[in-house]
């Protein structure tokens, strides 16, 4: 008997054979007692198995193995939403210097772009009021080539008073800063 | 007052679901009543303790982790034991590649012994005790490759269709039913061989 016709013995006995290969296996069960027997054997095999799984317990108490499963999973727990927190402190501790740092950065480039486009004669001291988004804070830049020096004054807003009109530029500020 | 939950006296699906929303002590409820099951699983796949307690852990750990996913299309434990078959079948992979290929193996494959074992004719099981019989399987069991073993175990065990074995076992359904002859011929000498130890 070939290997082939043993493994479709063997698929017979398993009722993993279609409808027409079962009944020619069985005509072939029925003529031939040496299939007949290996048929007998696989089935026996199959039904001391089926029901007679040997038993095996944990050879440790519920406490311990629970123990070492509770600490496994709170530690994949942390694991796994550890990095997304650190993460978020770590942007929120870095967006106050980095919202300074762009400021100034804009503020920079701003009062730059403003020079490169001023009359030639006028190049030399500026002072100009930066547009910012800030409700509260004002903000101004002086360059002076001649002295190679470049200032950003930033300053806080003092609520207008709703009857008064808004001054352009306040005083006080041009004396602080002591421009003529 | 609030009185404590005694999960005890929840059936599987309860706990299930308590645990399904977080509910840790439903879950070692779960633990407590199906290690055994799960270890069992684990045990006679690696057929060595300290593996098979590690494994069944694991599939408890990711068993939690995967709960959501947990429909009830199956039983609770059906749903945990084929997690752990599949945690072992990694393992033994992993195993299988780090040894070298045996001329025994290679013997096994080509079914060189098995095909050669005269048919057991007589019935060996014959005036056992249950719990000797299943000591006798045991012990055949351990004589067995684990590619053997293994389908024996997803066939006989968790009742697995051929092509299911061969999904979970990353081969052809041919290879699947070679192993699953050759497991069982070497089966039936085993046991006709105690057998016959236990007549002398």
């Amino acid at each position: 008997m070939n290997l082939e016709l043993q493994l479709e013995l063997q698929a017979y006995v398993d009722g993993e054979l279609p409808a027409r290969q079962t009944r020619r296996v069985e005509k072939l069960i029925a003529a031939d007692p040496e299939a007949r027997a290996l048929v007998a054997e696989l089935r026996a095999t199959r039904s001391y198995l089926v029901g007679n799984e040997p038993e095996y317990s944990v050879p440790e108490s519920r406490e311990f193995y629970w123990s070492r499963i509770e600490r496994e999973i709170t530690r994949a727990e942390a694991a796994a939403t550890g990095p997304t927190r650190q993460a978020a402190f770590h942007w929120r501790r870095w967006l106050a210097p980095l919202g300074g740092l762009a400021a100034a950065l804009v503020l920079g480039l701003i009062t730059l772009h403003s020079t490169d486009y001023a009359p030639l004669g006028s190049s030399l001291n500026h002072l100009a009021e930066v547009e910012n988004a800030s409700e509260h804070m004002g903000s101004f830049s002086f360059r002076s080539q001649a002295e190679n020096m470049f200032v950003v004054w930033i300053y806080e807003k003092v609520e207008a008073v709703p009857t008064e009109p808004e001054p352009q530029v306040r005083p006080v500020l041009n004396d602080d800063m002591g421009v003529q | 007052m609030a009185t404590r939950k005694d999960y005890t006296k929840l059936d599987d699906v309860a706990l299930v679901k308590c645990a399904q929303r977080s509910d840790m002590r439903a879950f070692e409820e779960l633990v407590a009543r199906h290690r055994d099951k799960v270890y069992a699983r684990a045990f006679s796949m690696m057929r060595n303790e300290d593996e098979a307690t590690d494994v069944s852990q694991e599939a408890w750990v990711k068993g939690w982790q995967r709960l959501k996913q947990f429909q009830g299309e199956s039983s609770f434990v059906t749903w945990m034991t084929r997690i752990v078959i599949n945690l072992c079948l990694d393992q033994l992979r992993k195993q299988k590649r780090q040894r070298a290929e045996s001329i025994e193996l290679l013997e096994e494959e080509s079914g060189g012994v098995e095909r050669q074992m005269p048919i057991v004719t007589t019935n060996p099981t014959e005036g056992l005790e249950r719990s000797e019989l299943r000591a006798r399987i045991d012990r055949a069991m351990r004589q067995l490759s684990y590619e053997h073993r293994t389908v024996l175990i997803l066939h006989e065990f968790e009742e697995l269709e051929y092509k299911e074995i061969a999904k979970r076992m990353e081969c052809s359904i041919g290879t699947v039913m070679s192993r699953l002859f050759y497991a069982r011929r070497k089966m039936a000498n085993l046991m006709a061989s105690y057998k016959r130890e236990e007549m002398s």
